[in-house]
Order: structure tokens, then C-alpha cells, then sequence
């Protein structure tokens, strides 16, 4: 993985830092970098829904390489700050931002951001399944057909790697073309996350991915996050205090819009410094 | 206090009215009256079965009528390229061709203006367009599809022909080009009106998983939305294929009352709903003449096309439909 | 060996699809506004044609043969309203009878299911049926009825029948119309006019075969014995006890029907006989012979006819005519105002069914587990809590199936014909009458270059009634979604 803030990877990487693409650039990745640094920069930002403000003046850094969990009650503004960080939000026309939100060191937030090249490098993870119509080879060969010029026999290549990152492989291999509707619940999640990397980003968001899950299909999905995450950023929002006691290396608690508290997730849960997140942790309330 | 008889419904022994006594409506009148009631929409649900009994029976018994007599060679019928029928001067004719030519021709060309039109328009409405334009663009649709065919069968005959056929080339007075357009503009409304359903009905989760791997908005739509609407386009271009076929009173004023056989869409082309119209306007029909049996021998040529291509659309739309939950 | 992820790769340029995207969205936009577009031009061109021809005069005169300057649509208005009026009641509880039992009544048992499934079925198909061939359903089915009262008959008279007087009717010499009482007799000769049932001798039925004059011998060589030429007569005889008709086929084999009374074309006046006036004053016919003079008191001749007498302008002879009472009613229905109606009915049942389901299917289903928790049957449910949620969708959607029926012209051609205008002015529900649809669509087709102007105007009437009932809809629409919100 690049390290996203130095300017000599800037110049080599496919870095996010680049706003005008050549007309064909072939874009080569330096291996991961073992010191954390900042994947998401969030600084004084404020998220509206109409007159609405959902969320309040949020500072934040979220490392490259690492966990990063969401948890707070539900309406606090967790998944609309998860949105807000590959511009999801576009699609919901009162929704609007102020502040600054860089990804890399690019302030996506600004009005020239190429948005469709953020999400290819931005993947996301919805809370519902939500497979194309397709077969399960077109499905997890989706993004990187868009994005790239690729043979065919890299694409199956990709497609089963990306299979195999997400545990699926095993159970899908022999079915690739059958409709991907035919998969049950949990294997679907599996194949949307596999769709996601496929894209080849370099940060996921999940948006409460296990909320839909019964407990096996949720356990497997966990080890999953965990294995990715040697790989990948991880912003994951979740509902569930154990799962992200579990998966997360940094938690942020959130409240009516803002973040009372974050730090690494075993602080935050066994010595949390406010109040309100100590009563949040031990389920007095949310 | 005494138990009530069992079977009285009372489950309290105690009354709880202040009046004393409660006694409640008989249940079981209100069943005899509901077996009523329900039997009286039996009846009416029959209604429609018996009206495709009888426009079955009728066109089979009357068909007998054309196809026993002894003119008539059922052959000559679905093979012959020459109709003559109702005409009283010359040989008798009975080639089902040129007609079902006529109707292929205008419904060919309507076709043409109609599924690309439509679809766009749907596509439009359903996944680009603004309030703003959808508040004019709709009602303007559905102004178009209350207009009633003999308006723009009217239409068809006094202007497009006129101003705007004529002056581009050869066009004979009455001929297919201006029927096959003026239904074409008939079946628009009904396309995107059908089409834009099927597209509203795949779940916004889709289009969210599209665009979250990084589409733009014309690569969602026809690489996710459109595919997964495809059971429902394809029906609502059968459906809209179907109105083509069984359109009468469009043809009947702008094809012209000549049956031809040949593919030049400048000639008048009488097609099957012209002709049974044309029979009808001439009042000539007396029962029990060939002319009359020839009505319902064309009339279930017709039927069976369109209701073939209707019930193959549901079964389309039923059978591949996608559940989402 | 690097990940598949990582590996170098080309782009796919963005640019390129994003320019390819919104390129997209503006040609939508052309071809959607092409739709507006067509919708004026027509709007405008028949504004124009016709819009200089629409007045008062117009909405109310009759039509006139060949004089588009007197012509109007008068009869055809209200011939529209009578026959969508028949429509309406006819087709709205039916259909919203069919939905009620679609969607509420859905059985458990399989085979009813079968059958429930079936219907819909059914009438998603029945929707997609052209509308011509509605009308020759009408046409088989009200107008002859199959042939079931008798061998299908044209212009003859009708089986049953009430609420129709017959009389004659013949004009005096002082120029006043006298009319007396008609009865239908077994007349002495009959011409045959079309195929019917007939026995021989022996008792043997067949039916006859009627070919016209000039048909070629060849064509009925074999069945000489059951063959007659059209207008061939037949004279009334007694046969085995039984009053028939007799005649001899092309064979020479004689064959025999029953005679039924019938209403002769016309009868000789030769007695003096009670008449009634045009006043409705009842007096004695004087009948002069051909030897007397021609009376000079004008008041003697208003009362006068001449029997019988070679000079024409002398003759008296009277015309059956027939007058109708409002309930005037017979079977078959033949072309009639009634049989147009319940036929448009039929055509837009479908639509009203499909339409009623969607409202009732928009009942929200905790109204009717409401309704059932508090223990009410089936029915009881559907008529306290869901059919007044569904009143406003179920009224729109007969609207909408009504203003469909207004402008449908094509089945009402095959059951009516292709009426312009009658004489009489609709009397009862087994008369004939114009409609606007059919009308614009005859004047449409008229070589007379007036009648095209008239026919735009009248369209301009159709499209204005049009608007009127859409616009009732969706007020209709608004208020009661006001009152549920």
C-alpha cells in the first residue's frame, strides 16, 4: 500500500492525490508501508440533510491498515460520516458538507473531485446485500470491467483472488455463471465484499454489513475484516459493541452527531474517559 | 347467576351493559348474508370469463361458417397473396397475405417510433430527470395516451400526410408510412408508461452498488437497472406490439381501404382491423353472405395474434420476474 | 507474484464515460421533448382546421347530407352521453364486483385457487384484445344474440316485443296525416329472403339454401333439391293442419314453413274506418270511389280519401309506421342504443377491474386486521373498512375507463353502424343514434372538403369533454387524498 501523504509516492502510485488522469497511465503500487499513517483526514466538518445538521464539527484521522469501528445509537450520524467519505451522499440531493474531508491528502469535498475515480478507490459495503442481477463472475468482475482495460484471463484471475479474499471461493467455484441471486444471505455479503476489492481500492467502507446476518454468516464475515485488513484500510460502522470490540483496532463513538470518544478500541472500551461512553459500552442505553 | 346455554356466545356470565342483557347479532346471519354477497361477485367475475368464451366460440362457429363453404379452401386462405373480398366485381380472392402484410407494415414502422421513443423517455423519467421535468413531461404523456384513435387517425390523414409526406417523396394519398407513425405516437405513452414501472421497481440498493464501485450514471443505468428491468421492458414491448396490431380506426382512415402486398410503405395498405372496418362502413354485411363470414374469419386471424402475444408477455413478466425483498 | 489487484493496469478512461454519460442525459432530453412537441403540432393543426367552424349552431343541428355548412353534432352528443351512461352503469359494478372478489376473496382451497388465478389472468388478457373485436362480440352477441330467437333476420321484425305501437298512416286529400290501428296478419304470399328451417313432405328438416339470381348454376349443381332463388315466393297454404308457406325448391321438390304474422308494408284503404287525427280527434274516413268528384269543401276533404283509382294522385294506400314509448323494448336488440352500451361496457371492463384492484390493492392492510381483530366477517370488512379507502382510486379509475369509452369508435361501428343522423330523435333504448367518435370518423372520410373543418370542430368538442372528465379525476383525486392525509 502507498504511503498516501509522501510526495514521492505521490508521483508513482495511482494515488488519490492526482486529480487529472493521463489518457492511459499504467499505475504500479509500492508495497505496504508498515508505519500508520492517515487514510482519512476529517477536519471541522459539518454534515447537513436540508436544514437538518446531522453532524457537528468532526475532527478526526482515521490510519491506513487498520480497523477503524463507528459505533454509537442509531440516527447519530455514524453512517452518514461512513457516506460522506466516497461521496455516496451525491445521490441524496439535500445532502451537503462544509469543512474538509481529505482522502489521501485531496479534499474530496471540493467541486472538482473526480468522483467516480474516488470510488474505485473508496469500495463500500452496504448494509443489505445487494448483488446485480447477474451471475457471480459478473458480479465480482463488475467494477474492475469498468475501471480498467483487462483480458480475460486476467479478469478471471482477479475475480477468483478477489473469491478467495473473501471466502467464498470454495463454495462459489464451481457455479461462477449461476445467478448470484441464488446465493443465501450471508454468502451474498461475502460476494459483495468480494465485488468491492475487486475494484482494487484501497479503503473499504462497511456499512453495518452483518446487520442482516444470523451469527454464523456474521463470525465468518468478522475473520474475514480481519484478515483484510493486512491489506486494506477498514472503516466499518456497526451497531454491535462486541463486534467491534472483536474486529476494530480504533473505535470512534459517536452521539447526536458528534464523536465523544475515540481512541484504540481497547481503550475506548475498558477505559473510556467520558461518561457517556462508558454508559454506552456497558449498555445502559442505545 | 346462571350459566348461559352453551352455543349463546356469551362468554361472560355477568352482563357488562348497564342495560342488563347483551345479546349480539346472530353470526350466522351475517355469514348467510356474506354467502350472498359472495356468490353475486362469483357472478361477476364470471362476466369476463364468459366474454373470451364467447369471443372464442363466435369466432370459431362464425370461422366454421367462411371456412365450410364450399368456395373456400382453408389453403387458399393462409397461403393466397390476393384479397377480393367484398368487392363485388372480379374474382373472388381470399389470401389472408395481403392484409396481414398491411398490418405488418404499419405495425412495423410504429414499432420503430414507438419502443426506442418510449424506452428513452422512460429512462429518462425513471432515473435522469428533475421534478421539474417530470411534472411536464408526464402529464404530457398521459395527455397523449387519453387522445382517442380517431383523433389521430384524423391527424394522420389530413397533416402528416399531407405536409409531411408528400413533399419528401412518392407518397400515395393514403399509405402506410403516416398509419404506421400516427400509431407509433398511440403506443409511446404505453411503452414508457409500462417500462418506466418495470425500472422504478429494481430497489434504489442496486443503483447504490453501482455507483459505491464507481459508475457513472449512464453505466449504472444500462449496466444495472436496465438488465435487471429486462422482464418488464420486454413485456411492455409486447403489450405496446399488441395495441399495434389490433389498432383499427388510425388505419382505417390513413392506410386506406386497398390491400396490398409489397414492402414500399408509400402504398395504401389495407390490414386486417381496416378491412373488418371498411365491411362494416360499406353496411353490406347481411348475415349468412360470405362477406359477413369473412369479417369473423379475419377477426380471429386477429385475435389469436394479439392474444397470443399478450398472454406470451405475461408469461414474460411473471415467470422472469426478479423478486427482490 | 503480486496480487491480481496490483498489478499494472490501463485505464478505462474517465473522462471518456463521463463525457458519454451526460452526453446521454441531453439526448433523453430531445427525444423525451419530442413527445411535447408531436402533442402541440397535433394539438395546434386541429385547432386550426377546425377552430374557425365551432359554434352554437353547430353543437346543436343534425347532421345534413352533403351541407357541412347545416351540419352538426347535436345528435351525436347526446347520443355519447346516452350510450357511456348505459356503459357506465353496466360496467362499474360489474367490474368492481370482479376486483373485490379478486383481491378480498382470494379462496384457499386449490382448485378455486386455480380458478381465482385463471380469472386474473384472463383479464389481463381481455385488456389487450382490440377493440373491433369487441364489437363484432357485441354484434353476435346483443345485436343477434347468436341466432337464438330465430334464424339471424334482417330487417324483419323482431320476436319480442313491447312497448311499440304499429300503425298506418296515409294523408287525406284536405293534406291531413290519419292514422289507424296496424295488426300483424299472416300474409298471403311471402318472399324468401334468407336461409331458414324448412320441411318436406314427408316431414324431413333441412335448411334451405338461398343463393341470388345471378349465381352461377354450377356452384349449387347438387343440392338443386334444397337450393331457391333469392325472392323466390311462397304461398300460403294449409299443410298437415299447420298455416305455411309453400314453394318449390330449384328440384322441384316443394317445401314448407311455418307462416307467422307479420306486418304488411302497406294496406289498401277500402271501407270507411275509424282514424284518428294528428289532434288526436277520431272520426270516420269517408272513402270516395274512383267514379265520384273530388269534394269542394275543404272541410270534407280533410276527412276524405280516395278508394282505388287509376289516376296515382287519386290512390290511398297507407304506410306501416311504428312509434315508440319509452320503455319501448325488444329481443333480439339488434342495432340499438342499448347494444352499443352494454358492447363499450365489455371493452372497458378490463380496465375498470385492473384499475379497482390497484385501489383496493393501496388499502393499507392494518385497516383490515383492524377491522377483523374486532371480529367482523369477510364481507363486512371489505364494505366497512377497505371499499371507502378505495372509493377515490376506484372513482378515478372509472373516469378514466369512461373518458377511454367516449372516444372509442370502433366497436359502436360495428354494432350501429355507421349512423350520422336519424330522423327521430332517440326515443327509447332500441333506437339508433350518432356518436361523436363515429361521426368525426365518417365526416373524417367524406369527400366534401366542409365536413373536414367540421370534423376538426368536433374533435375540439370530444377533446374539451375529455379534459372536463380528467380534470374531474384528478379533483376528485385531490380532495379525498386530502381527507385520508
Amino acid at each position: 500500500m502507498p504511503n498516501l501523504a509522501t510526495p514521492s509516492a505521490m508521483n508513482q502510485s495511482r494515488s488519490i492525490s492526482q486529480n487529472t488522469k493521463p489518457q492511459s497511465s499504467t499505475a504500479t503500487l509500492e508495497p505496504p508501508l508498515e508505519n500508520a499513517t492517515t487514510a482519512i483526514d476529517i477536519s471541522e466538518f459539518n454534515a447537513f440533510y436540508g436544514n437538518f445538521q446531522a453532524l457537528h464539527n468532526l475532527n478526526l484521522k482515521i490510519p491506513t491498515q487498520q480497523v477503524t469501528a463507528f459505533i454509537g445509537p442509531s440516527g447519530c450520524g455514524k453512517s452518514t460520516l461512513l457516506k460522506w467519505c466516497n461521496r455516496m451522499n451525491d445521490i441524496v440531493p439535500i445532502a451537503r458538507a462544509t469543512g474538509s474531508l481529505k482522502v489521501g491528502d485531496r479534499n474530496i469535498l471540493a467541486r472538482n473531485t473526480d468522483v467516480v475515480d474516488l470510488r474505485r478507490q473508496v469500495g463500500m459495503v452496504f448494509q443489505k446485500a445487494n448483488p446485480f442481477p447477474k451471475s457471480i463472475f459478473d458480479n465480482v468482475a463488475y467494477g474492475a470491467r469498468l475501471h480498467y482495460k483487462i483480458s480475460r484471463s486476467e479478469l478471471f484471475e482477479l475475480v477468483e483472488w478477489s473469491l478467495k479474499k473473501a471466502a467464498l471461493w470454495d463454495e462459489v467455484k464451481d457455479r461462477l455463471k449461476s445467478s448470484a441471486l441464488g446465493l443465501s444471505g450471508g454468502q451474498q455479503q461475502r460476494l459483495c465484499i468480494a465485488r468491492a476489492i475487486a475494484t482494487g481500492p484501497e479503503i473499504l467502507l462497511m456499512d453495518e454489513p452483518c446487520s442482516a446476518l444470523d451469527p454464523a454468516s456474521t463470525a465468518r464475515i468478522e475473520d474475514l475484516i480481519f484478515e483484510l485488513r493486512k491489506q486494506f484500510t477498514i472503516v466499518i460502522v456497526t451497531h454491535n459493541m462486541q463486534q467491534a470490540a472483536r474486529c476494530s483496532d480504533r473505535t470512534a463513538f459517536f452521539f447526536e452527531g458528534k464523536i465523544i470518544e475515540e481512541g484504540a478500541t481497547e481503550d475506548v472500551f475498558t477505559r473510556p474517559q467520558k461518561q457517556q461512553t462508558e454508559d454506552y459500552v456497558t449498555g445502559k442505553f442505545g | 347467576m346462571s350459566n348461559p346455554p352453551v352455543g349463546q356466545g356469551e362468554l361472560l356470565t355477568t352482563p357488562i351493559s348497564p342495560r342488563g342483557e347483551l345479546r349480539p347479532r346472530s353470526s350466522k346471519s351475517s355469514k348467510r348474508w356474506q354467502a350472498v354477497v359472495v356468490t353475486g361477485l362469483v357472478f361477476c367475475a364470471l362476466v369476463s370469463v364468459f366474454t373470451t368464451i364467447g369471443i372464442i366460440v363466435m369466432l370459431v362457429v362464425e370461422s366454421w361458417g367462411f371456412f365450410a363453404d364450399d368456395q373456400i379452401e382453408i389453403w387458399k386462405f393462409l397461403t393466397g397473396t390476393k384479397w377480393t373480398v367484398g368487392q363485388t366485381q372480379g374474382e373472388l380472392s381470399y389470401g389472408i397475405w395481403p392484409l396481414l402484410s398491411g398490418t405488418l407494415r404499419i405495425t412495423g414502422i410504429a414499432m420503430m417510433i414507438a419502443l426506442p421513443m418510449g424506452l428513452v423517455s422512460a429512462i429518462y423519467l425513471s432515473e435522469y430527470a428533475s421534478k421539474r421535468i417530470r411534472s411536464l413531461l408526464k402529464p404530457t404523456l398521459e395527455i397523449l395516451a387519453g387522445i382517442p384513435t380517431v383523433v389521430l387517425g384524423f391527424f394522420a390523414v389530413k397533416f402528416i400526410t399531407p405536409y409531411m409526406l408528400e413533399p419528401i417523396g412518392d407518397f400515395k394519398t393514403f399509405n402506410a408510412t403516416s398509419a404506421g407513425i400516427a400509431v407509433g405516437i398511440l403506443c409511446i405513452p404505453l411503452v414508457t408508461s409500462l417500462a418506466e414501472d418495470a425500472l422504478q421497481a429494481v430497489p434504489n440498493r442496486l443503483r447504490e452498488g453501482g455507483y459505491g464501485l464507481g459508475a457513472t450514471r449512464l453505466e449504472v443505468t444500462l449496466k444495472v437497472v436496465v438488465p435487471a428491468a429486462l422482464s418488464g421492458i420486454i413485456s411492455a414491448f409486447l403489450l405496446a406490439l399488441a395495441r399495434a396490431i389490433g389498432e383499427t380506426m388510425v388505419v382505417a382512415l390513413a392506410a386506406g381501404s386497398t390491400p396490398t402486398l409489397t414492402l414500399d410503405p408509400r402504398m395504401p395498405s389495407q390490414t386486417m382491423t381496416g378491412f373488418i372496418v371498411e365491411t362494416f362502413k360499406s353496411e353490406s354485411v347481411v348475415p349468412g353472405t360470405l362477406s359477413y363470414f369473412s369479417i369473423y374469419a379475419v377477426a380471429a386471424v386477429l385475435f389469436l395474434i394479439t392474444f397470443g402475444i399478450t398472454l406470451i408477455g405475461q408469461i414474460i413478466r411473471m415467470k422472469y420476474r426478479e423478486v427482490y425483498d | 507474484m503480486k496480487d491480481p489487484i496490483n498489478q499494472p493496469r490501463e485505464y478505462r478512461n474517465d473522462a471518456r464515460r463521463k463525457m458519454f454519460s451526460s452526453s446521454f442525459s441531453v439526448i433523453c432530453l430531445l427525444v423525451s421533448s419530442l413527445a411535447i412537441v408531436v402533442l402541440a403540432t397535433l394539438l395546434l393543426s386541429i385547432f386550426s382546421t377546425g377552430g374557425g367552424w365551432l359554434n352554437f349552431e353547430m353543437l346543436t343541428a343534425s347532421h345534413r347530407e352533403n351541407n357541412p355548412e347545416e351540419s352538426g353534432i347535436g345528435q351525436a352528443i347526446i347520443g355519447s352521453l346516452v350510450i357511456c351512461s348505459i356503459c357506465g352503469l353496466a360496467a362499474l359494478p360489474i367490474g368492481v364486483g370482479t376486483a373485490i372478489f379478486l383481491e378480498e376473496f382470494k379462496p384457499k382451497n386449490r382448485l378455486l385457487r386455480m380458478f381465482h388465478g385463471l380469472v386474473q389472468l384472463n383479464i389481463n388478457n381481455l385488456a389487450g384484445v382490440p377493440s373491433i373485436v369487441y364489437g363484432i362480440l357485441g354484434l353476435t352477441a346483443f345485436v343477434y344474440m347468436f341466432g337464438s330467437f330465430s334464424p339471424i333476420r334482417v330487417n324483419d321484425q323482431p320476436d319480442y316485443e313491447i312497448g311499440a305501437t304499429y300503425f298506418y298512416q296515409t294523408k287525406t286529400l284536405g293534406g291531413k296525416y290519419v292514422r289507424f290501428p296496424a295488426t300483424a296478419e299472416i300474409q298471403p304470399v311471402f318472399e324468401i329472403d334468407q336461409k331458414r328451417i324448412v320441411r318436406t313432405a314427408t316431414g324431413e328438416r333441412f335448411a334451405l339454401n338461398v343463393v341470388p339470381a345471378t349465381t352461377d348454376e354450377s356452384k349449387y349443381e347438387d343440392k338443386k333439391d334444397e337450393t331457391v332463388i333469392l325472392g323466390t315466393k311462397a304461398k300460403l297454404t294449409n299443410h298437415q293442419g299447420v298455416q305455411s308457406y309453400e314453394t318449390k325448391t330449384l328440384g322441384g321438390t316443394p317445401v314448407f314453413f311455418t307462416a307467422e304474422p307479420k306486418y304488411s308494408q302497406f294496406a289498401k284503404i277500402l271501407e270507411p274506418i275509424m282514424v284518428t287525427g294528428p289532434e288526436g280527434d277520431a272520426f270516420e274516413l269517408n272513402v270516395l270511389s274512383k267514379s265520384d268528384a273530388i269534394p269542394t269543401d275543404p272541410d270534407v276533404q280533410s276527412r276524405s280519401v280516395f278508394a282505388d283509382s287509376p289516376d296515382p294522385n287519386k290512390r290511398s294506400s297507407a304506410s306501416i309506421f311504428r312509434e315508440n314509448s319509452f320503455f319501448h323494448m325488444h329481443l333480439p336488440f339488434s342495432k340499438s342504443v342499448l347494444s352499443a352500451g352494454l358492447t363499450l361496457a365489455l371493452v372497458i371492463l378490463p380496465i375498470i377491474i385492473i384499475a379497482s384492484q390497484e385501489a383496493i390493492r393501496g388499502v393499507p392492510q392494518t385497516l383490515r386486521e383492524a377491522a377483523f381483530g374486532m371480529g367482523a366477517t369477510r364481507w363486512q370488512v371489505v364494505r366497512g373498512a377497505v371499499l371507502p379507502s378505495a372509493i377515490p382510486g376506484i372513482m378515478t379509475g372509472a373516469i378514466l375507463a369512461m373518458s377511454r369509452a367516449v372516444g372509442e369508435a370502433a366497436p359502436l361501428l360495428a354494432v350501429m353502424g355507421g349512423v350520422l343522423g336519424t330522423t327521430n330523435h332517440l326515443s327509447s333504448l332500441m333506437d339508433k343514434t350518432p356518436v361523436l367518435p363515429v361521426t368525426i370518423f365518417k365526416w373524417a372520410g367524406d369527400e366534401n372538403e366542409g365536413f373536414e373543418h367540421l370534423a376538426a370542430a368536433a374533435i375540439i368538442v370530444l377533446l374539451a369533454f375529455l379534459l372536463l372528465m380528467n380534470s374531474v379525476a384528478i379533483f376528485i383525486r385531490y380532495r379525498y387524498e386530502k381527507k385520508l392525509a
